[in-house]
């Protein structure tokens, strides 16, 4: 019986584990590095321990410090979560030595299955498919390997440490940059190689053992759409496998985990190539990120049952009670920037309500929201760049699909950049919903990074809400003419024009020309500039006549646009200088571009810049080198990835800005270039 | 209060002429109004954007506040003369960093921006017209100086401008000048003479003699830079207090500048509710007759300019031809003067009173001019109709709160004066397309000298040439009609332009909201009353 639960997790994953231990009536203890001191998962436990530091080795990784804490606040088990320590057997074995109970796998479990090579092994061993994996050192790399080939860590998961290796003369760069990486995530540089299934579907099978010897699977999940081989979106079941295939990943997996005796939640994953070839990847040991869409299907509470098999009860199921009821599809709601290769964002979130209410929002289905973020919460580069997961759970995939899409799209998340538009085109894709989904998805599909919410009229009405808006305040806050009509004029050359700006930065200029208290004439497009004699340039503008309802008033406002006789109600909200708009088609934010140029502001200009912050990794020009167009320059790592900075064009480095170790914030610069004419 | 009920009947023949009717009038001051943002020609605009320039209007919108009106003045004047519709310059009242400001600036693509005669004359209206309101004074200056063939009509009255910049500057009334471009000879006093100055670098130049006349004066070589450019105006002449970097930045100067006066209004601002009238301003096309001899009650065109159609009439049964009362605009309270009829005695004499009461309590007076005249005859004389009307001038003449007029029909004789005509000085005058201006009507004046012309043959004892007189007569009557329609009067500056009958209350209310900048007070004092 655990009567305190430490967990040792913070996040998304520290709010979920707590929520469940309170409904079984434990009580929790939380831990927080110090930016985290009044997060959301500080708010929800019982109580929090204060771990000091700011990166997670100055914090969430000090084991011993979890363990006194867990001692000095009379816990007796603790919850690792995912992450940080989940996948450590020493800590595993430091925490059951200390007197507490592990909420996992036992330590020599986790140190079997952790081992990458020895779990492959293993599931030789219990007669699961797998292929021949190699371990290799920097320097030691044996020829002849197949290619392609995948370069991975040993230890740690998540993508991270991982390379995809196309020919034998790249080998050794990625294996050395898969050794540092995992050394510097995991403190484990063990490296391997494996071949490289280039086109199926990641698939896993959810497996739970209690102490008593049964152990049962909880179905597949399927995992494929993922970019920099990380997980984006999960769903359970798989779509795009037979059920032979299906019986034999969860047979391989129960196997597997009877091989070893497994105790706890963990996770067998498997590749399944298009010609249906299954290929053991590796076991996570730990309760897994998208482990709410086998909640969805099974009615199942996982946390539940990790605490009551870690605390040896029984398993209160049977493999025969284990029913899938429908379909559920999990987004991963991340900070990071779609357009610009995936990369990780951060800032200050100004807004952050994935689940809105009211004018223009239409109704959205319940949908499942585990997040550790809330409005003001600041996203670092220091932690997972994970803000929220969204689960929609119905009786079909489609249907699954179309209610998450229209979550997403309601989703009022602001201050910092989000995939949510991204993942909502890509539920509507027809190769989606079509379950046409190897793990190369992202990849084939471009069109889904770019999505950048509305388009079209949809658009333009998003536009027209943000302008008539602003352009309704600039009238409410005259204080002198109030009474007359807006922009109004007895001699007109122009309307009232203004540029705003999305939040990729394209601008669009409207034109706005108030006819009535409800109707303007609208010019949208560019404003025709002079050419070279001095006429103006084709005027290629939309040019409209639009309907406007204008309900509540202040900053939040319903917005009725009638364009070309189709009407959309949205709801805009203005904040600062920031306009949001949101409608069944999306969200988008536009800012009014100033109308006079700040001279004074001298770009810096020069070279490219740090495209997220983070740390200079190494150096590899000096001030003087000619470059040519694509040379490596600079590589930073940030948000644990190592970014290569290569050279926009050739030219002449006339001063290196940074040193190896600096720390960089996006958009500094960090190597000034003279380029050379084209 | 009580709200005025019309009975106008919209659907009516009467009403849909008389609509018909103003709306051509209007259609042929809004084709001269299109004609004059292009009135250089397009020659010259393209090539002042071939320069990187923009328009003097589209340096107006990128002044004025977004989304505000800006009611231009007078851009049909000298509409009929030799010079150019429009004058080639813009002025208006718009608002500038949250303040009501006049703006001037100069239409660089006719002739340079060189000054004629009205351009003289409708920049010392925007002068006085930022002296009596006390509204600070953006100018756009961009000037080839004055157009030299006509120096002489220019010359002498053109000193005045520079003058009442310091004088506005002693009144405390603020001026802020951005050079766009040359300000020669007595141009560069235009800068000189104002508060603030704004360079923008490469265009603007000030020199009292161009590079030539200092080659031949003094025997100089120096190019327009040197001698004075933005620069040299910024960095070493102290003519310039700001250096712009380019057009949009000196405008952008121009706009902080303003905001840092801080500008308070002197005047107590609008006091009522300023709903919308009961009956819609749209109708105001029609209330006018589409002949200015027909008769129409005024109360219908108050009734839909007055906010909430609200109405305290004075002295309803007493001197009915002349509409007097209480109400207001856009919520500032004014008492309104409206003729229904030739003024008689009783109407002077009401007027006359009135006019004393918004007075004593600070009230701005607006004059609906509709008149074809004070009676004649001798019953008027022996009722003593001078000495009434001069009581009615008289008060008119020495009110001191401010007096808009809105010309909604005729305006003939000494009723132009008693009530409140250029000449006396009125805040703003706005007309409708159908205004008609003279000293009579074109037909009674025709009429009056074919009398005078046949006493004349009668005491030469001569046979009338009835042909001769005839057409004498008609051509008379022909040339009058002719000087007193609405573009002629505006295009001699008579008003301060045609406004579409359904913008008057906008007009109106911008209008007063402007003498509001200033203080709003009554007079005491009046000339000798003859009773």
């Amino acid at each position: 019986m655990i009567r305190r639960l430490l967990i040792a997790n913070r996040g998304e994953i520290a709010v979920r584990i707590a929520r469940t231990a309170h409904r079984m009536g434990i009580g929790t203890v939380g831990v927080y590095a110090q930016p985290d001191a009044d997060a959301l998962h500080v708010d929800v436990v019982d109580l929090a321990v204060a771990l000091g530091g700011s990166t997670p080795a100055e914090s969430y990784l000090r084991a011993d410090a979890l363990i006194q804490a867990a001692l000095d606040t009379g816990c007796d088990a603790v919850h690792p979560g995912y992450g940080f320590l989940a996948e450590r057997a020493d800590v595993a074995r430091m925490v059951v030595d200390a007197g507490l109970v592990w909420v996992g796998p036992t330590p020599e479990q986790i140190s079997l299955l952790g081992d990458k090579i020895a779990a492959k092994r293993a599931a030789v061993a219990a007669g699961v498919p797998t292929t021949e994996a190699v371990e290799v050192r920097p320097g030691h790399i044996p020829d002849g390997l197949a290619m392609p080939a995948l370069v991975k860590a040993a230890a740690g998961g998540g993508g991270r440490g991982m390379r995809i290796v196309r020919s034998p003369e790249l080998l050794a760069d990625a294996v050395g940059a898969a050794a540092r990486e995992a050394e510097a995530a995991f403190g484990d540089g063990t490296v391997f190689v494996e071949p490289f299934i280039e086109r199926g579907r990641h698939v896993e099978v959810q497996i739970l053992g209690d102490a008593h010897g049964t152990v049962i699977h909880l179905g597949e999940r399927e995992c494929s759409i993922q970019r920099r081989n990380q997980k984006v979106l999960e769903e359970a079941p798989s779509a795009g496998i037979t059920p032979e295939v299906r019986t034999a990943l969860c047979d391989g997996a129960l196997a597997l985990a009877r091989h070893v005796g497994y105790h706890g939640a963990g996770t067998v994953e498997f590749m399944v190539g298009d010609d249906g070839t299954i290929s053991f990847l590796e076991v996570n040991t730990r309760l897994q990120v998208e482990h709410p869409v086998t909640e969805a299907v099974t009615g199942l509470d996982l946390v539940e049952l990790q605490l009551r098999v870690a605390a040896g009860e029984p398993l209160p199921i049977t493999q025969d009670d284990v029913r899938i009821h429908g379909h559920a599809i999990e987004v991963r709601i991340v900070a990071e920037d779609p357009a610009t290769g995936w990369l990780p964002a951060t800032g200050t979130l100004t807004r952050f309500d994935l689940t809105p209410r009211g004018a223009g929002r239409g109704s959205v289905a319940p949908v499942r929201v585990d997040t550790g973020f809330r409005a003001g919460s600041v996203v670092s580069a220091d932690y997972d760049s994970l803000l929220a997961k969204v689960v929609a759970h119905a009786p079909t995939r489609t249907e699954a699909a179309s209610v998450l899409a229209r979550a997403l799209r309601a989703a009022v998340v602001t201050g910092v950049r989000t995939n949510a538009e991204a993942m909502a085109a890509l539920l509507a894709e027809d190769d989606f919903l079509a379950a046409r989904t190897p793990t190369a998805y992202l990849d084939e599909h471009p069109d889904v990074a770019v999505a950048t919410g509305p388009t079209g009229d949809d658009r333009i009405a998003h536009l027209l809400a943000a302008a008539v808006a602003d352009e309704r305040a600039a009238r409410a806050a005259d204080p002198h003419w109030g009474f007359a009509p807006s922009g109004w004029r007895n001699l007109r050359t122009l309307g009232q024009r203004s540029t705003w700006v999305d939040g990729r930065g394209n601008d669009l200029d409207v034109e706005l020309q108030a006819l009535d208290a409800d109707r303007y004439r609208i010019l949208v497009g560019p404003v025709p500039a002079p050419t070279e004699d001095g006429s103006l340039a084709e005027d290629t503008r939309r040019v409209a006549e639009i309907r406007v309802a204008i309900r509540g008033s202040g900053a939040r406002l319903g917005v009725g646009i009638e364009l070309e006789g189709v009407r959309r109600h949205l709801a805009v909200e203005r904040d600062g200088d920031e306009t949001h708009v949101s409608g069944p088609a999306g969200r988008t934010t536009w800012r009014l571009a100033p109308r006079f140029q700040d001279h004074d502001a001298v770009s810096a200009g020069g070279g490219p810049v740090s495209p997220l912050p983070g740390t200079v990794l190494s150096v590899h020009v000096e001030e003087g080198d000619e470059v040519t167009d694509g040379q490596l320059l600079v590589v930073v790592e940030a948000m644990k990835m190592e970014h290569k900075i290569t050279a926009p064009g050739a030219g002449t480095v006339t001063e290196v800005k940074v040193a190896a170790g600096q720390r960089v914030d996006a958009g500094d610069v960090l190597v000034l270039l003279d380029h050379a004419e084209p | 209060m009580t709200v005025l009920r019309s009975r106008l009947d919209t659907s009516s023949d009467e009403h849909r002429q008389n609509a018909a009717a103003m709306q051509a009038l209007w259609d042929e001051v809004a084709e001269q109004l299109a004609s004059v943002p292009s009135v250089g020609g397009q020659r010259y605009v393209d090539r002042h954007r071939t320069r990187g320039k923009l328009l003097v209007r589209e340096r107006i919108e990128a002044l004025v506040d977004p989304h505000t009106p800006f009611l231009e003045l007078s851009p049909l004047a000298a509409w009929g003369t030799q010079d150019p519709v429009g004058a080639g310059v813009v002025a208006g009242l718009g608002i500038v960093s949250g303040t009501e400001v006049l703006i001037t600036g100069s239409d660089m693509t006719y002739r340079g921006g060189s000054a004629n005669p009205t351009t003289v004359a409708k920049n010392l209206r925007a002068d006085e017209i930022a002296r009596v309101n006390r509204l600070p004074h953006v100018t756009l200056n961009e000037s080839a100086g004055a157009e030299l063939p006509r120096q002489a009509d220019i010359f002498v009255p053109g000193g005045a401008g520079f003058k009442h910049l310091t004088q506005a500057s002693k009144a405390g009334i603020p001026s802020i000048t951005v050079v766009f471009g040359p300000s020669t000879a007595g141009g560069a006093y235009t800068p000189g003479m104002s508060d603030y100055t704004v360079f923008v670098k490469g265009r603007g130049t000030a020199y009292l003699g161009g590079p030539p006349l200092v080659k031949m004066a003094i025997d100089e070589e120096v190019d327009e830079e040197t001698l004075g450019g933005a620069e040299m105006h910024s960095s070493v002449s102290g003519l310039s207090d700001y250096l712009a970097v380019d057009e949009l930045d000196g405008i952008r100067i121009a706009r902080d500048i303003v905001a840092h006066l801080r500008w308070r209004k002197l005047g107590p601002g609008p006091s009522e509710p300023a709903d919308e009238p009961l009956y819609d301003p749209a109708e105001l096309i029609g209330c006018a007759s589409a002949d200015v001899r027909v008769p129409f009650d005024v109360r219908e065109v108050l009734a839909r300019t007055l906010d909430g159609s609200r109405f305290e009439e004075f002295k309803p049964l007493y001197g009915d031809k002349l509409v007097c009362g209480w109400g207001s605009i856009c919520g500032f309270p004014v008492g309104v003067l409206a003729n229904n009829g030739i003024l008689f005695s009783e109407e002077s004499n009401k007027g006359a009173q009135f006019i004393q009461l918004c007075n004593r309590t600070d009230t701005p007076l607006v004059f609906v001019q509709n008149i074809t005249g004070f009676m004649v005859g001798s019953a008027a004389e022996r009722g003593g109709i001078i000495k009434n009307g001069a009581k009615l001038i008289n008060a008119v003449s020495n009110s001191e709160v401010p007096h808009l007029v809105l010309m909604v029909g005729a305006s003939y004789g000494a009723g132009n004066y008693g009530m409140s005509g250029r000449a006396y000085d009125p805040r703003f005058v706005f007309s409708w397309p159908n205004h008609r201006i003279a000293v009579m009507g074109p037909k009674q004046l025709a009429g009056v000298m074919d009398i005078i012309a046949r006493n004349a043959a009668a005491g030469r004892g001569q046979e009338v040439d009835e042909e001769a007189l005839g057409a004498q007569t008609k051509a008379l009557e022909d040339l009058v009609e002719e000087q007193s329609t609405a573009l002629y009067a505006t295009g001699r500056l008579w008003d301060d332009g045609i406004i579409h009958p359904s913008d008057s209350r906008t007009v109106l209310g911008i209008a007063l909201s402007a003498t509001h900048s200033a203080e709003v007070r009554g007079a005491t004092d009046y000339g000798v009353w003859r009773h």
